[in-house]
């Protein structure tokens, strides 16, 4: 009697595809082979890892040496698998100049998928990071992830499930995202206090949030600047935000689709943002996360902003209720989704005038919503006129 | 030391006790690999194979008799690994000695190699009995670079093999509540090692700055000295008033070496300040544990996290004073979750007494994040 109950779970259990796959023992050999190779690496290596779905227990790890290719069968082909990591946060973890990850997939690590610091000239192609169980607050941070690194190439990867961002590029310089798919993450692509940027040609679809550009406090790469947004489809993020309170991403309202904050000579361009409940773009200084800071050279502020030529078309629903953001969008605008939003909050240090942030926005299409919402003021005094902002 | 079961090992203890009784005056019973003669490191050559080709130990291996030229130390406050116990050693060829720089930190000459052996006692109440060796760990400094290494001892703890992708090895002990505990110990890769000894990306150790060795040992000689002045004594340490220089770091477990406050920046500084730092590789995070980051907000106190994902816990800041419940800091100490705690390698179990440390210094601190 057990045995046939024990047989049925079993039949039960393997019926839910949609829950992870059960434990499998690691792949050590395959493992310790990789790792040693990894370890022993000479300049200009290239390290293969077969076509399959590997188990493994902990992280792999290259470090310092330079030029090194981790190349994998295909994005779909070569799986490493970290549903049973015992040790190590990450999925793999870099530390190398001008590597090159290609045509592979890193699944349910435990922490972020793929974290490459402190390096330059990496490149991350056809590469895919996932999680299996779907939209969890568990699941790791970032999929794809350089932080500190001088030049930076993303091309062709998919990122989904990250319960941050899905691609995640931080503190770091000459960065290109292109040709990428980042969906049902919280937030799609984010650039976090990068300096020369540019995300074109990417698929950003069911986040909570597409695209973001955010420049944030305590950092030691404090106040990036620069970057271009173009030629991307942005649509429908309107997913549930998932995110484990405290960090940033987790105050992002369900259907939006570009968020600027702190961030400082940005240029959008030819991208269709389809499909946002609660706005199509957000304009805001650091001072709307109502987080304090204690950085003596924080820039918190949002200037040199310029949107031109996008094309925006709005979800007829009512916007998100689950953050403040998407309350404060229902309270203002009687439920009604927005196209562009800018907080309106200056810096007193600049001269007065009628748009000192330099805030250009130059989108002829007709019925477009924007708004000034005065955030300064506790939105007393909301403009809706797009006169002050047109391009000159 | 083999793992043996508890009614087994008294036994064999009785049989061993037996046995020697009778062939006391014969050549004495030897367990183990025996090593004699000098030190025989060799930077051209390291690394060696086999811990015993060095030579740091005399005798039979297991026993971590150290050699001539091989200096036991211990730290005031030591970074947590599993409690697992340590033993540490260092040693330099002939004429050769360590300076200290602006820091407080000593710089070691080329060959100086550090020894750590990490190991199990099989009752923590007798650490001096029937333990259990896992690793030892070695740092060499070779033409001005240091190297990671790390020996497995073998199950009979003959002897040690280098070991460079790492391992999990099944421990078990009694701890000194007498509770049974059983873990799958994780001995580090090479790349690991880094990632904490790490500073501008290159290896540094960890433990030997002025201030965490600034203490008394009892030497295999059975005298008992301040480890500074046996260290220059031996020649292992340049001349000066070093202990005077530089601040003592307080014992984080023993409150007479200092407050509340000074204790758990000591067992930060030491168990998170060494990634946690301004050149060390969480410098990203903008959180930096050392104990003389003056910056509250850097040491985290009301700091929102940067990348911690769902290692904030849904807390908003590293440090709230007044509430260690709504610390992320404690937060990650307190979880096992690979993805979540911190440090995110070298234990796979809480540091319970330090969890309660930090949990008492949170609470104490004034001030709020409003």
């Amino acid at each position: 009697m057990k045995f046939f109950q024990i047989a049925l779970l079993f039949a039960i259990c393997t019926a839910c595809s949609n829950q992870p796959a059960e434990i499998h023992a690691p792949d050590t050999a395959l493992y310790t082979d990789i790792q040693t190779q990894l370890i022993n690496a000479k300049p200009g290596d290239v390290i293969k890892i077969p076509a399959g779905t590997h188990y493994f227990d902990r992280p792999l790890l290259l470090d310092g040496v330079k030029g090194v290719t981790i190349q994998g069968a295909g994005k779909d082909k070569t799986i490493l698998s970290f549903l049973g990591q015992k040790a190590g946060a990450e999925g793999l973890k870099i530390t190398a100049d001008s590597v090159l990850v290609q045509d592979l997939t890193v699944i349910d690590s435990k922490g972020d998928a793929i974290r490459i610091q402190d390096a330059k000239n990496i490149t991350l192609r056809n590469v895919k990071a996932t999680w299996s169980g779907g939209a969890k607050a568990a699941n790791g941070g970032y999929g794809l992830y350089p932080v500190g690194c001088d030049g930076v190439l993303i091309d062709k990867c998919e990122a989904s499930f990250a319960s941050d961002a899905g691609i995640y590029v931080g503190q770091s310089r000459n960065v290109v995202v292109t040709n990428s798919y980042a969906h049902e993450n919280v937030a799609g692509i984010e650039i976090e206090n990068c300096t020369n940027a540019e995300v074109r040609y990417c698929r950003s679809e069911q986040n909570t949030g597409g695209i973001l550009v955010f420049d944030l406090p305590g950092l030691p790469a404090g106040n990036g600047k620069t970057c271009k947004i173009h030629h991307n489809k942005i649509l429908r993020n309107n997913h549930r935000n998932f995110a484990p309170e405290g960090n940033i991403v987790a105050t992002v309202a369900p259907g939006t689709g570009l968020i600027f904050l702190a961030a400082k000579d940005v240029e959008v361009y030819k991208n269709e943002v389809i499909g946002h409940k609660t706005m199509g773009a957000a304009i805001a200084s650091y001072h709307m996360t109502q987080l304090k800071w204690d950085d003596k050279n924080y820039d918190p502020y949002t200037y040199d902003i310029k949107l031109h030529d996008n094309h925006f078309e709005r979800k007829a629903t009512i916007p998100d209720l689950t953050k403040d953001f998407g309350k404060m969008v229902n309270v203002y605008f009687r439920g009604k989704p927005q196209d562009i939003l800018y907080d309106g909050i200056l810096d007193d240090k600049r001269p007065k005038s009628a748009n000192p942030m330099n805030i250009c926005i130059d989108q002829p299409q007709s019925g477009l919503r924007f708004a000034n919402i005065d955030a300064a003021n506790d939105f007393k005094n909301i403009q809706t006129n797009l006169k002050p902002y047109l391009c000159k | 030391m083999m793992k043996l079961s508890k009614t087994w090992t008294g036994g064999i203890l009785l049989l061993c006790g037996l046995l020697f009784y009778n062939c006391q005056n014969q050549a004495p019973a030897k367990q183990g690999l025996v090593v004699n003669g000098p030190v025989r490191f060799d930077a051209n050559k390291a690394p060696f194979p086999k811990l015993s080709e060095y030579a740091f130990f005399k005798g039979i291996q297991s026993e971590l008799k150290p050699n001539a030229g091989v200096l036991p130390y211990e730290l005031i406050t030591p970074l947590f690994t599993d409690y697992a116990h340590k033993s540490r050693f260092v040693w330099m060829p002939k004429g050769e000695r360590a300076s200290v720089n602006d820091e407080g930190r000593l710089e070691f000459p080329d060959q100086a190699v550090l020894i750590k052996n990490f190991y199990y006692p099989a009752d923590f109440k007798q650490p001096e009995k029937d333990w259990d060796l896992i690793e030892t760990r070695l740092l060499m400094k070779i033409k001005g670079e240091w190297q990671a290494f790390t020996y497995v001892w073998d199950e009979q703890e003959h002897d040690a093999d280098l070991n460079i992708v790492g391992d999990f090895k099944p421990v078990s002990w009694q701890d000194e509540k007498g509770r049974k505990q059983s873990i799958e110990y994780a001995v580090p890769n090479k790349t690991q090692c880094k990632s904490c000894h790490n500073r501008n990306e290159s290896i540094q150790p960890i433990g030997p700055k002025v201030a965490n060795l600034n203490k008394a040992l009892r030497y295999p000689d059975g005298k008992t000295e301040n480890q500074l002045s046996r260290w220059q004594k031996s020649g292992y340490l340049a001349t000066g008033d070093y202990g005077k220089q530089f601040a003592k770091l307080a014992s984080w477990n023993e409150p007479k070496t200092g407050s509340l406050d000074d204790r758990a920046r000591a067992y930060l500084d030491v168990n998170c300040g060494h990634c946690h730092h301004p050149q060390g590789p969480a410098h990203s995070s903008g959180l930096y544990l050392q104990a003389d980051q003056a910056d509250p907000t850097h040491w985290g106190v009301c700091k929102p996290p940067v990348a911690a994902g769902k290692g904030s816990g849904g807390r908003q800041y590293g440090i709230v004073p007044g509430h260690p419940e709504s610390s992320i800091l404690l937060y990650r100490m307190e979880k096992t979750d690979p993805g979540v705690m911190m440090p995110e390698i070298g234990r796979v179990m809480v540091h319970q007494e330090a969890v309660e440390l930090i949990r008492d210094w949170i609470a104490e601190l004034k001030g709020d994040c409003k």
